[in-house]
């Protein structure tokens, strides 16, 4: 059944409606294509109006006289004379424009009583108390540390709650924390020599609460490390061709780390188990990626940045994202945000030269690979033949209460392949 | 027959020897006297379903037509080589024609379809093509004669020695780009030529209140360059002057100003009664209207009969219709796909005269 | 090379490279050959690339930039000068209407620079010292960017002149020969769209471009002093702009002060402390403030002409008042 509708056109940009002025065809009647139907009046103009298609004019939707919006149909056109009882059925009702509102709703009744003409003073006029005015950046952070904002000091103007105040308090509150964590059983102290021989040091906070968390990983992970030879040259020859263009395009580094997380980051979604945490008698698998890179400060000690759903990020990503870390855990200026929620952990020891390691595992993560110096070493390829190779040592570390020697094993090989079978492709 | 005084010579009008293929000094053949009158024909008969295509609904916007206007822009852009650029305007559907565009690609330009030159992102006549040396135009009128000045003395640059050719009416002379475009390729002695469409009105407003000197082509005096005055309704002497100015502007002698005298037949556009056009002056012109005079010569001179000027108009008549249903049928542009286009990525190709299109 | 080289000599550096390095780039402009350039950027130019590729135009800001439109549409790569870019506004709708919708209108790419001296602070008056980055930001289809060193007035000029679409270079003219910088003997090009962190610091994060850099750096260095660490980031492009630099800075501080130039009313600030409230509110720990030139058109008396424009002090004041909040 074909129908086509004959609509109200627009005859000008700003015309919003037309009037039908005049039938020229009934109902009934054979219509050429093209041939005009009927005549309209517009502010601007009055015009005929040619059909659409050839048929036969089976309705008139809108009267002589009547105005309607621009796209309204005014008539209907059918292939053949017999569509004409069906389509009057399946017409729309005629409307009139100015009908087409509905009732109005019963108005509401009025309240009974009514509201003192005088307003109240405006909000703005009252004083706000500033010390109980909190930032976005504050509340969000109370919520997240689960800090009672009342038990906070503000520094700032009127007394407010600043971001500042709000992570003094933090730190204070895990200094005190740690202070009152049982601490393992410690060899005694030797009674102090005070001939110049020895000189002592007081601890650091930062010292102190690494000196903790190492001994504590230690008895709390059963810890095993294994280690891989892995051959990096192809990475290797790629990145010695592109590192300088890659630096001047966009002002970072293509590093080594960045390559080799994108891999760890893959083979992890092969080994899901590895990117877990355990509490109590459960294993917590995480679904997100979130990666420690281990970053030695001037002084020194060691603080571990965390790069946020490293899986979301290319290489050029995690390499941009490990240069922002680094540069700003150099810089003293990294956020909580940015030191809190890592998954798996990479320390790059091979940094000062070794080649094996065994690192410790960063609690509560089940695993830690370090990555040893990349250095030339004559190697066995294709069979039979010796040629130079840029080789690098894996040592994944893994907690053996979770993670069993072949799953780790297993995780190992796969990184392995996947470096070594590494190609451009891939940035 | 009056000739008016300007710079550079002035224009013979096509005389005749009945019965004979008329002598004429840029001479043309047969089958360029055949394509001449098949592109007015084209043009008026693609104009004259615009407006029951959009009383239809299947346009939206406006709908601007030249009818009166088509000798002119038939008979210049006949005058230009392939490698020459053009710059048509509202009124010269039919430049467009003569220089490759098809009827399916402007129709679906007017109804916004994802095929047309635009696709969809500017309306009714706004179409060009690079790929057919065609600058497309925008609403402000005059910006296009700097344009095709820059054209010119970019071709030039490299090497080439081409001609651009655009258009600007009697109401589009007083803007400042038409004054600073031409005085700017008249100091470089740019190869382009200005054609002034004359066609007595701009919108409402007549020749007597939109310029005080007598003929706009003296204006090519007052920018120091050559400038001819001709009638606009004769596509033959249309073509005559065009090509004299063409070949003048290619050989380095500078730009050409060229005024025609033409008429608006229709108003502005499509929901323009024009009231305020004397109904003599329309009756006067429709006397003129070009492809009847086209017509006259062609069967005076006996280089064609009225049957197969007929048969031609059928066989018009017909491609007209179908590239209208074709265009009906192609599909609208994907809403997602807006924001794509507003700038360029990644490096252009050596040949910047290759199609951009990839759709 | 340990040569050091001013602002508006990196700009002829980047012009005479590129004019080498590519056939198709050409320069037009009012007084830009013979003359060299009202400023003497294209000193010497007219012998070395003779009058067809530096064009001596008429005055007729429109025709040049619509000239400048049809040589790119066949080819050329054209750098449009205006002698102050307070001019452009002759030949505003060759830009906004014809330039910077071509491409998205017809597919067909439309590489060209139209550069010129803007800014204000050397007693210009209203017409020799506008800043109306704002009037084509709000253009899309257009790219504009602003150096505030030599390095980048160098970098960005020769991107400007690589990039496929209409860029807009407003070369500050108070800089010209107030800066001087060693620049680095290979090519090099700063991206457009990248923002570049001038000053680190943590307290407050002043997003900044143009002179306004410099202004932004002196108050830091004052403040410093008071223990209040400012960090200064330079936009260098306005279109596109840095969002994920513009972020990272107001996430780290939580206390942003945007600086512009122009009047503070409508212009590009008002786009960057928006765009700020959008997208790091969680992160903010102050309003977001922005500082800009007097709502007037640029006056010229010296007396005028300061109240008028942000300074350092107006700046540092500024900042203070956000460490404080």
């Amino acid at each position: 059944m074909a129908q086509t509708k004959v609509i109200m056109p627009q005859m000008g940009e700003s015309v919003a409606e037309g009037t039908v002025a005049k039938w020229l065809k009934q109902p009934g009647d054979k219509i050429e294509k093209d041939e005009n139907i009927l005549e309209i009046s517009t502010d601007k103009i009055d015009v005929e109006v040619p059909s659409p298609a050839a048929g036969y004019l089976i309705d008139i939707l809108i009267e002589e006289g009547q105005t309607v919006e621009v796209g309204t149909p005014l008539a209907v056109i059918a292939d053949s004379v017999d569509e004409s009882a069906a389509a009057k059925q399946a017409a729309p009702p005629k409307k009139e424009k100015k009908a087409e509102k509905a009732p109005e709703p019963e108005a509401a009744p009025k309240p009974v009583e009514e509201k003192p003409k005088a307003e109240k003073p405006a909000k703005a006029d009252e004083p706000v108390d500033k010390r109980k005015f909190y930032t976005p950046v504050v509340l969000r952070m109370a919520t997240k540390h689960d800090i009672d904002l009342d038990s906070v000091d503000g520094s700032g103007m009127g007394g407010r709650v600043t971001k500042k105040d709000v992570l003094r308090f933090l730190e204070e509150r895990k200094g005190r924390a740690e202070a009152a964590a049982p601490a393992g059983e410690r060899a005694e102290m030797p009674a102090m020599v005070l001939d110049g021989s020895e000189e002592i040091i007081t601890m650091s906070n930062v010292r102190k609460r690494t000196a903790e968390h190492m001994i504590r990983s230690k008895q709390t992970s059963a810890h095993v490390t294994s280690m891989q030879e892995v051959d990096m040259t192809p990475i290797a020859r790629y990145r010695e061709a592109v590192k300088d263009e890659f630096r001047k395009q966009n002002g970072f580094p293509l590093t080594y780390m960045a390559i080799i997380t994108k891999e760890v980051v893959e083979t992890i979604k092969e080994f899901p188990n590895i990117n877990a945490s355990v509490d109590g008698d459960k294993i917590i698998v995480k679904h997100y990626i979130n990666i420690g890179m281990a970053v030695a400060l001037a002084d020194d000690t060691l603080i571990v940045p965390v790069i946020k759903n490293a899986d979301d990020l290319s290489i050029r990503g995690l390499a941009r994202a490990i240069y922002d870390l680094a540069h700003r855990a150099r810089n003293r200026k990294l956020t909580m945000d940015d030191i809190e929620g890592a998954t798996f952990t990479i320390t790059n020891h091979g940094l000062f030269g070794s080649v094996f390691g065994t690192p410790i595992i960063s609690q509560p993560q089940v695993a830690i690979l370090g990555t040893g110096a990349i250095r030339k070493r004559p190697w066995v390829v294709g069979g039979d033949s010796i040629a130079i190779r840029d080789i690098m040592f894996l040592s994944l570390t893994y907690d053996h209460r979770i993670v069993d020697g072949s799953y780790g094993g297993r995780f190992s090989q796969r990184l392995t392949e996947r470096l070594e079978s590494w190609d451009p492709s891939r940035m | 027959m009056a000739r008016k005084k300007v710079v550079g010579k002035t224009v013979k009008r096509a005389t005749s020897t009945a019965g004979k293929i008329p002598k004429l000094k840029y001479p043309l053949k047969k089958k360029d006297f055949e394509q001449l009158y098949r592109f007015m024909v084209t043009t008026r008969f693609y104009e004259d379903k615009l407006p029951i295509l959009y009383r239809q609904g299947k346009l939206f916007g406006g709908v601007y037509r030249g009818t009166g206007n088509e000798a002119l822009a038939v008979g210049s852009a006949y005058a230009l080589e392939p490698q020459d650029i053009i710059a048509p305007l509202h009124r010269d559907a039919g430049a467009h024609l003569v220089r490759g565009q098809t009827l399916k690609r402007m129709y679906c330009n007017f109804m916004g379809r994802a095929c047309g030159p635009t696709r969809g992102r500017d309306g009714n006549v706004h179409h060009g093509d690079m790929s057919i040396n065609i600058i497309g135009m925008i609403s402000h009128l005059g910006t296009s004669t700097p344009l095709a000045v820059g054209a010119a003395l970019g071709m030039r640059m490299q090497g080439h020695n081409i001609v651009t050719m655009t258009y600007i009416g009697d109401g589009g002379s007083s803007i400042g780009d038409f004054h600073e475009g031409l005085n700017f390729a008249a100091v470089r002695k740019a190869p382009f030529v200005l054609i002034i469409e004359n066609n007595q009105f701009a919108y409402s407003t007549p020749n007597r209140l939109q310029f005080a000197c007598e003929s706009l082509a003296d204006r090519a005096i007052g920018y120091g360059m050559r400038g001819m005055k001709i009638f606009g309704n004769d596509v033959i002497e249309v073509y005559q002057a065009c090509k004299e100015a063409v070949v003048w502007a290619r050989a380095g002698n500078g730009p050409v100003l060229i005024e025609a005298e033409t008429m608006r037949m229709r108003g502005h556009s499509e929901h323009d009664a024009h009231e305020y056009v004397p109904k003599e002056m329309l009756e006067e012109w429709a006397r003129k209207d070009p492809i009847a005079i086209n017509r006259n010569y062609l069967t005076k001179h006996k280089i064609f009969i009225v049957k197969q000027l007929d048969k031609i108009d059928e066989e018009i008549r017909r491609e007209v219709d179908e590239a209208a249903e074709w265009a009906e049928s192609q599909p609208f542009p994907e809403p997602e796909s807006v924001e794509e286009g507003v700038y360029y990525e990644g490096e252009i190709p050596g040949d910047r005269r290759l199609s951009w299109l990839s759709r | 090379m340990a040569e050091q080289v001013t602002y508006i000599e990196a700009i002829s550096q980047a012009l005479r490279e590129e004019m080498k390095r590519d056939e198709h780039v050409f320069i037009l402009g009012e007084d830009v050959g013979i003359y060299g350039g009202a400023f003497k950027v294209t000193k010497g130019f007219l012998d070395e690339f003779g009058d067809e590729r530096i064009m001596d135009t008429p005055l007729a800001e429109s025709a040049i930039i619509g000239v400048g439109i049809g040589a790119a549409l066949v080819g050329m790569r054209p750098i449009v000068e205006m002698q102050f870019i307070d001019f452009i506004s002759s030949g505003f709708n060759q830009v906004v209407n014809v330039a910077a919708k071509y491409h998205y209108r017809t597919g067909t790419p439309l590489p060209m620079v139209i550069r010129g001296p803007s800014g204000a602070g050397v007693s210009g008056g209203p017409y020799h010292s506008q800043s109306p980055e704002a009037w084509f930001c709000h253009t899309p289809g257009l790219k504009v960017v602003v150096p505030a060193t030599a390095h980048d007035a160098k970098g960005l000029l020769k991107a400007a002149i690589r990039d496929p679409n209409p860029v807009l270079y407003f070369e500050h003219k108070y800089l010209y020969r107030r800066i001087k910088e060693v620049l680095p003997d290979e090519d090099f090009v700063t991206p457009i769209g990248e923002a570049a962190i001038r000053r680190e610091g943590a307290d407050v994060s002043i997003i900044t471009y143009g002179a306004m850099v410099w202004e932004s750096l002196a108050a830091a260095d004052s403040l410093a002093g008071e223990g209040i660490d400012a960090e200064v980031l330079d936009l260098r492009s306005l279109l596109p702009y840095d969002k994920e630099a513009i972020l990272g800075s107001a996430r780290k501080s939580g206390k942003v002060l945007v600086v512009t130039e122009p009047s503070l009313s409508y212009g590009p600030g008002a786009e960057f402390a928006a765009f700020i409230g959008e997208e790091a509110f969680e992160y903010l720990d102050a309003p977001v403030r922005r500082i800009g030139a007097l709502d007037t058109p640029v006056p010229y008396s010296t007396s005028l002409e300061k109240e008028y424009l942000p300074g350092r002090e107006k700046i540092a004041a500024a900042v203070k008042e956000l460490a404080g909040y």
